[in-house]
């Protein structure tokens, strides 16, 4: 089942207007045709409404000060609509203690209203507790999205009320379980219709707001640089159904894994109807699983990869050589004083991948954050655009001060106490955001200043959307102790496209892990619907292809993860909802 | 051909014909030999750099490390054992992490250190000053990279004029050129092209500006690359 809508706040269009947009319709299909993109955006954070300042946790103690560094990773941004009006809306994680995170909501014309005191899913920042994380998806598959806090402590779980305001529901799910936790995703590992939930976990389960215990236990840093193996790993949720969880990270084959984990990215890499799992790491060894299709993962890491020693802070997921197979982008440290290098992960069709990030020009992005996938041109091609910057303060550098330590015979790295204060230094700040145009499959464009995105805010997360239904992909930037930034795409002569809205039936009703493939002119493209790929940054659940200037599909499939595959039609230019048909073939 | 030889084209067969459990047992023993006989002759710079040549395409990094470590702690006034305790750190930085590289970089100033105290030589000063130049700007090392190749300059100078002492002029100039004295780069630069003019780096240099010329330098200090650190050059005739 297929419902073509455009949803707007504005009055019902008269068959006078109705003409006028035809028309207009009609010229734009011509003149998107005409000549190649111009990619161009816009920050409107202040004048959507959505412009915020994100405060980092101050600790007590004679460590404050190394682990409120250690710790300024939390600036991050959910996109999801929760009101079900057909428009994106925005969470906006805060971390300072006491500190409200914000829910802003869309109000159709590119401007937002807050609502987090109304909506009341504002708290989670107590003096025990850090936000760092969010994710929107429909836990109880009622229809409406569900809203998950990720924090330093355990995570809060918000029940949607349909009626603008949320229960805090988190006390009877089961997830009760302490985790340092940056990264979580919702997805159906089983397929069974439930959405099971992953949680990466930055340090090892102390908590680091506790002076008393760091006083008692101060070996809390990484014990080794490029090879830490003493971070909090994972933790795997599978959902029970009935708005409760139960642990399986044993039992699913992560247990072991005891990484630095900064991100988790998700996606059928295999293309066997499976989520698998790509964990990036800081201080050490990315991680792939594959998934045995029984409930259990296998590392596959070695074979898949090969073990490295980078610091791994972002994991998205996408086909960016539209060659039917997903790919993983991974942003590292490539700075004056260290020449890391990021990870573009070409997947080779035989479960392991290559990087071809040199090759392909998307190699140096500095200190790396969030970087996203996504056609931001329509020309079907994916773009990535990437986030960077860890301090921006003082003109003292910190890494010369870094060093001292770091090559001081004997030390150990894990206590806190030994780490010299950053006080107002600098530690790889000011850096340019990067945008990469892929060119052609194969190779991209570094275009950042053409394109207007060249700050050079300390960036961490990006939620990418459509949120004005113009079928050009927008986003946030969340920035630590900074103000964020909106992006409105206001891209010239970019290409057709459509946007899908899956709605599962016998699947999670919000279509995680389900797989679209698009043919249109001489291009297959596939898309995926994840449950909050990428750091600190859940994107639109809503699927979207650039078509370039193709004006006509030839066809359209949907793979559900129930395993039923179902032939759809939609208009080009338009969003379309889909709905898992009960009569759908399985694979 | 000598034991070491035989010892290194064993080696070298090895990792050729691909690792088996034999070969593997050759291959340590070998390497025993290697140890053997720089042992007894620890000051042996080509004893020693033999060995570490061997050690390099079996990627047994920590033991020769580990092997150098007990060689100058018996044998503290060895000078040449101390430098290739330093080559033994930088062989392994290309198989490191990053920050990995920035410990074994240092540890092996170190011991270049230690083994210009204990004896001053040209292939020390040069193996020391060309290491400052791998660290980025940040770190302020350059000068002392600067004053080191001087240094060895001053000593190549007065000696009998060797095919290896282009290296000098090589790396002063890129010192200089990363200290934002271009001028001071090429004179040094054009200075060793008319000892050596068939220096193929140097040409390379004189001929290039500005980015261009930073690519061609840059390329030569990148920590991911392996840096040759064959003595060989030493006691080779040209």
């Amino acid at each position: 089942m297929t419902t073509t809508q455009r949803v707007r706040r504005t009055p019902r269009p008269t068959a006078a207007t109705l003409m006028v947009c035809v028309i207009a319709a009609g010229w734009f299909v011509r003149s998107r045709a005409a000549g190649p993109a111009v990619i161009k955006f816009e920050d409107i954070a202040a004048k959507a409404g959505v412009q915020f300042r994100h405060h980092t946790r101050n600790f007590k103690g004679t460590s404050a000060d190394v682990l409120k560094m250690f710790t300024s990773g939390g600036a991050s941004a959910a996109v999801g609509d929760f009101d079900n009006d057909g428009f994106d809306d925005l969470f906006i994680v805060d971390s300072g203690e006491g500190t409200k995170s914000h829910l802003y909501r869309n109000n159709g014309n590119m401007t937002f209203t807050d609502v987090s005191e109304k909506a009341g899913v504002g708290g989670g920042n107590d003096p025990l507790s850090i936000v760092a994380d969010a994710l929107w998806f429909d836990y109880d598959n009622d229809g409406w999205r569900d809203l998950l806090v990720a924090r330093f402590g355990t995570p809060l779980l918000y029940h949607n009320e349909k009626n603008g305001t949320f229960k805090n529901v988190t006390a009877q799910s089961g997830l009760s379980k302490f985790g340092n936790t940056i990264a979580v995703v919702a997805f159906d590992y089983d397929n069974d219709g439930r959405l099971d939930l992953m949680f990466g976990n930055y340090f090892k389960p102390q908590n680091l707001l506790d002076p008393a215990g760091i006083e008692k236990d101060p070996h809390v840093l990484p014990n080794d640089l490029d090879n830490a193996v003493n971070g909090g790993g994972v933790t795997l949720w599978h959902g029970l159904g009935n708005g409760r969880w139960e642990e399986v990270t044993e039992k699913a084959g992560f247990s072991k894994h005891t990484g630095w984990t900064l991100d988790i990215g998700h996606g059928d890499f295999n293309n066997d109807g499976l989520q698998d799992i790509y964990l990036a790491c800081d201080y050490g060894t990315d991680r792939i699983f594959f998934n045995n299709g029984d409930g259990t993962f296998r590392d596959a890491t070695e074979k898949a990869l090969g073990f490295d020693t980078r610091k791994g802070m972002n994991a998205d997921v996408g086909d960016y050589d539209n060659d039917g197979w997903l790919d993983i982008y991974v942003t590292n440290i490539t700075d004056e004083y260290m020449k890391e290098c990021n990870m573009l992960w070409h997947n080779n069709h035989d479960g392991t991948f290559t990087d071809l990030s040199r090759e392909t020009g998307t190699c140096e992005t500095l200190w790396g954050w969030s970087a996203k996938f996504g056609d931001y041109d329509n020309d079907g091609l994916l773009d990535i655009f990437v986030v960077n910057g860890l301090r921006s303060a003082g003109p003292d550098n910190y890494i010369p001060v870094l060093v001292d330590l770091i090559t001081k015979p004997g030390v150990d790295f894990t206590d806190v106490r030994g780490w010299p204060n950053i006080g107002n230094m600098t530690w790889s700040g000011y850096q340019k955001k990067k945008f990469f145009k892929n060119l052609d499959g194969s190779s991209f464009k570094e275009m950042s200043n053409a394109a207007g995105v060249d700050n050079d805010k300390d960036g961490r997360g990006i939620g990418v959307g459509d949120f004005d239904n113009d079928g050009r992909l927008d986003f946030y930037q969340a920035n630590a102790d900074q103000n964020s930034l909106f992006y409105r795409n206001t891209t010239t002569d970019a290409g057709h496209w459509i946007e899908l809205k899956l709605v599962g039936t016998k699947s999670n009703r919000d279509a995680i892990g389900a797989r679209v493939t698009v043919k249109a002119g001489a291009r297959t493209l596939i898309r995926e619907v994840d449950g909050g790929n990428g750091y600190a940054g859940q994107s639109t659940q809503r699927i979207h292809f650039g078509l370039g200037a193709s004006t006509t599909i030839a066809s359209i499939q949907v793979r559900w993860p129930s395993g039923a595959v179902q032939t759809v039609s939609a208009p080009i230019d338009k969003i379309t909802t889909v709905q898992e048909s009960a009569a759908s073939g399985s694979r | 051909m000598n034991r070491t030889w035989i010892a290194i084209a064993a080696v070298a067969m090895a990792v050729a014909q691909g690792v088996r459990p034999a070969v593997v047992t050759s291959q340590q023993a070998d390497l025993a030999a290697l140890e053997a006989a720089l042992s007894a002759a620890p000051d042996d710079l080509r004893a020693a750099n033999d060995y570490r040549m061997a050690i390099i395409p079996v990627k047994q990094y920590d033991r020769s490390i580990a092997f150098f470590k007990k060689l100058t702690a018996d044998h503290p006034t060895a000078a040449n054992a101390h430098l290739n305790y330093g080559f033994a750190y930088v062989d392994k930085i290309p198989d490191a992490g990053a920050i990995t590289q920035v410990i074994l970089a240092n540890n092996a100033l170190g011991e270049f250190t230690k083994s210009l105290d204990l004896r001053p030589s040209w292939i020390a000063l040069y193996t020391r000053g060309n290491s400052y130049l791998f660290w980025p700007r940040i770190f302020n090392r350059t000068k002392y990279g600067i004053a080191d190749l001087t240094e060895a300059l001053k000593m190549q100078k007065i000696e009998t004029k060797r095919h290896y002492h282009v290296r000098v002029y090589v790396s002063l100039g890129d010192g200089l050129w990363k200290y934002d004295d271009l001028p001071g780069a090429a004179n040094i630069w054009r200075e060793g092209l008319a000892q050596f003019p068939d220096s193929d780096k140097l040409k390379a240099r004189l001929a290039k500006q500005g980015d261009e010329l930073k690519t061609v330098i840059e390329a030569d200090y990148d920590p991911q690359k392996r840096v040759d650190t064959s003595l060989q050059d030493l006691w080779m005739e040209r």
